[in-house]
């Protein structure tokens, strides 16, 4: 039964998985509750568009997918911030062109690249030994962040006048956020693929979310729907020959409707004496 | 005889001097001189558009003054992050607020205490006896764990008091702490702010566009029409020839006092 665990590439995935379905479950959090989720799905594309430009520069796809990925996030935050048309249009012309730009480069390129369209798609049983560590340490990078700054990232999205007013450095973190969102979403195209990316950002959160009241206890939960779907993604996949992005993403998006329509949902909530 | 001097002079806590602010297409505030002293409830009163809000984000540092000056604590705080601003308490306007946002009265209560904490500290045991005891300063210390967006408007209200409390401040700001909620719970509200400033020895500043509701309770009122238009004691700032030159033709005279006609008051 535990056979997997011998095979090198099985040890891989489920570390990667761990990681990958952690700190997207909890980023997704400050996605979910400061409305980003749009900025999320356009920096997933502009991330893989930057994947197949450096594929068809020779130039290494990690530097260019996080420079694409970084600038779209913090286009769209500024494009926010101007409010000169609703976020939805902004966001929705960012997502296409980015995506056409994926598109033109792959169209531009000699030859058929599978390694491209695994980006697209994701293949977690394929991460390398160097991969796994990028993705390790840049997870690292990003969970020490969300400790350093997490109080300051939820008083933002529940207030940000408040924050504002309480000396936080409210756009400072703001764009801080949108950066850690572009560098978990390339952290992640490996495993999960551009297209499935922003499922992991969305749906553990948005499960939580009907289970608490509480910030607290929504990012726990977020957290353990991120990482348990994650490894049983990968595992099923491995039994049932499954490809493991939409597994995983299937997973969650079933915790989300068992959530939706438990009749119980939001506890803790104790009648003041 | 200097001892006696000093005690008799009040302390001004917050002081504009020929401060002018712009926002991006307008003059907000125009050459306002205005002190706050140490210790008093002063009531902002206005028509819309009059400069009540920015006045409070002036004291806040979230606006500098393009011209003249603006100092907190004889401090001019230019920096956002000054110590200084640590001791004013803001209660901003409601509207904003997503009431099914996931957070519980004492994780609302506790953001009053992440501005003063600051970046890479985290929040202690200390903070939350804090946040406990400004609960129970407004008379909510049940409802600690009980969900926010649960919470009546009035009860809202409260639990963003408590939040500015937990800064301890010494200077409270309240924008429009009554609007959207009954008339009951409105002075209900106006009564707790009135007993916060009593006991807790705070100077409140509180913006309002209901000049009925709000006169009884302060020492002050201050009348803007983006300059300072009038500054005084309620009775000598609510007289009709005052209010008819800023509000004009929508101030209506009834047996109860003054009616804004068509008044809506957000800036």
């Amino acid at each position: 039964m535990l056979e997997f665990l011998a095979y090198e590439f099985m040890q891989r995935a489920l570390i990667t998985a761990f990681f990958v379905g952690g700190v997207c479950s909890w980023l997704g959090v400050f996605v979910v509750l400061r409305g980003l989720a749009f900025i999320g799905a356009g920096t997933a594309h502009a991330a893989f568009a930057g994947v197949a430009l450096s594929y068809l520069l020779q130039i290494p796809p990690l530097l260019a997918a996080i420079t694409f990925g970084v600038l779209t996030a913090w286009a769209a935050g500024l494009l926010e911030e101007k409010g000169r048309m609703k976020l939805d249009v902004s966001i929705g012309i960012l997502f296409t062109s980015t995506m056409a730009m994926a598109i033109l480069f792959i169209g531009l390129m000699k030859a058929y690249s599978a390694e491209v369209y695994g980006y697209l798609f994701g293949s977690i049983l394929s991460v390398t030994p160097s991969e796994m560590k990028i993705i390790v340490l840049l997870s690292i990078v990003i969970i020490s962040t969300l400790l350093a700054f997490s109080k300051e990232l939820y008083f933002i999205a529940f207030d940000q006048d408040m924050a504002e007013a309480s000396g936080i450095p409210a756009r400072l973190l703001f764009f801080l956020l949108l950066t850690l969102i572009a560098v978990t979403v390339v952290l992640s195209l490996k495993a999960i693929g551009a297209m499935l990316v922003f499922a992991m950002l969305l749906i553990p959160a948005s499960t939580a979310y009907q289970l608490t009241h509480s910030l607290r206890r929504m990012t726990r939960i977020s957290i353990a729907i991120g990482i348990v779907t994650s490894v049983s993604g990968v595992l099923l996949s491995y039994w049932f020959d499954l490809p493991s992005g939409p597994t995983t993403v299937l997973l969650q998006t079933t915790l989300f409707f068992i959530a939706l329509i438990l009749p119980q949902r939001r506890t803790n909530q104790p009648d003041p004496s | 005889m200097l001892k006696n001097l000093e005690e008799e002079q009040p302390r001004h806590v917050i002081a504009f001097s020929n401060a002018t602010y712009n926002l991006t297409h307008t003059t907000a505030l125009k050459e306002i001189n205005l002190d706050i002293n140490e210790g008093e409830f002063v009531g902002i009163i206005g028509p819309n558009g009059s400069g009540k809000t920015t006045i409070l984000r002036a004291i806040l540092g979230l606006l500098l003054p393009q011209t003249g000056t603006m100092q907190i604590f004889d401090c001019a705080c230019e920096n956002l992050r000054c110590h200084h601003r640590a001791r004013i308490g803001y209660l901003p306007q409601k509207g904003k607020i997503d009431r099914n946002f996931p957070i519980t009265v004492i994780e609302t209560v506790l953001m009053g205490r992440y501005g003063v904490r600051g970046l890479f500290r985290q929040i202690g045991k200390k903070d939350k006896a804090i946040a406990l005891q400004a609960l129970e300063d407004v008379g909510m210390q049940n409802f600690q764990n009980y969900p926010f967006g649960q919470l009546s408007g009035g009860q809202q209200q409260r639990i963003f008091i408590a939040r500015a409390l937990a800064q301890q401040p010494q200077v409270l700001l309240l924008d429009e702490p009554t609007t959207g909620i009954d008339t009951t719970t409105q002075h209900t509200i106006l009564e707790l702010v009135r007993r916060l400033h009593r006991e807790l020895q705070l100077t409140i500043l509180l913006v309002t566009h209901d000049i009925n509701l709000i006169s009884p309770f302060v020492d002050r009122l201050v009348l803007l029409n983006t300059r300072l238009f009038a500054n005084g004691n309620p009775r000598d700032v609510l007289q009709y020839k005052i209010l008819s030159q800023v509000y004009g033709d929508e101030i209506i005279v009834t047996d109860n006092g003054y009616v804004i006609g068509g008044d809506s008051h957000h800036e």
